[in-house]
């Protein structure tokens, strides 16, 4: 099992955890762990980039990554005005 | 892979979980979100780091790095517009 595989299985608690977070409490705090998980998600796509080389992992990450701002701004102008 | 890249992927690995138990320990959401901006500065930039030292500068290396400076900065934007949002509603759902 090569180190990308294991680096891509660590990070998998953390968005384990970013999506619990996500789904539980508060708005506010599931609105933050929304954040977190689009950042997890992102390096872990990176990261199977180059476990098992193909490609398109990496440019869903970069679209992802590109994305996930006007997403989540929606979301804060959403919790902002109306939530 | 060598030494250079595995030493830096598992410092990235152990940031993250650091990061995790940071925002289940921290409470409000002004707090977790100093967690955020640090999970995708140190954690992004030892994986980009990770990754430039296994395959040099590369198309996908640039990649990459394209991907961690996009997160840095929409991270900033975001963090900045989360927590206008927060403290517009008042802070009393927090």
């Amino acid at each position: 099992m090569s180190g990308w595989i294991l680096a891509s299985l660590g990070l998998m608690p953390t968005l384990l955890a970013a999506v619990v977070m996500a789904g539980r409490g508060a708005i506010p705090g599931r609105l933050v762990a929304v954040q977190l998980a689009l950042s997890t998600t992102v390096f872990l796509l990176m990261l199977l980039e180059f476990a098992f080389r193909q490609s398109s992992s990496l440019d869903l990450a970069l679209a992802l990554a590109f994305l996930g701002l006007p997403g989540t701004l929606v979301l804060v102008l959403f919790q902002e005005r109306w939530l | 892979m060598n030494l250079a890249s595995a030493c830096l992927l598992a410092f990235a690995v152990l940031m993250a979980w650091i990061a995790t138990l940071a925002f289940l320990r921290l409470r409000t959401p002004f707090e977790r979100l100093h967690v955020v901006t640090f999970f995708n500065i140190v954690t992004g930039g030892a994986a980009t780091a990770a990754v430039i030292a296994a395959d040099g500068f590369t198309q996908r290396t640039f990649k990459c790095l394209l991907i961690w400076l996009a997160m840095v900065g929409a991270g900033a934007l975001l963090s900045h517009a989360t927590a206008r949002a927060l403290h517009l509603r008042g802070g009393e759902r927090l």
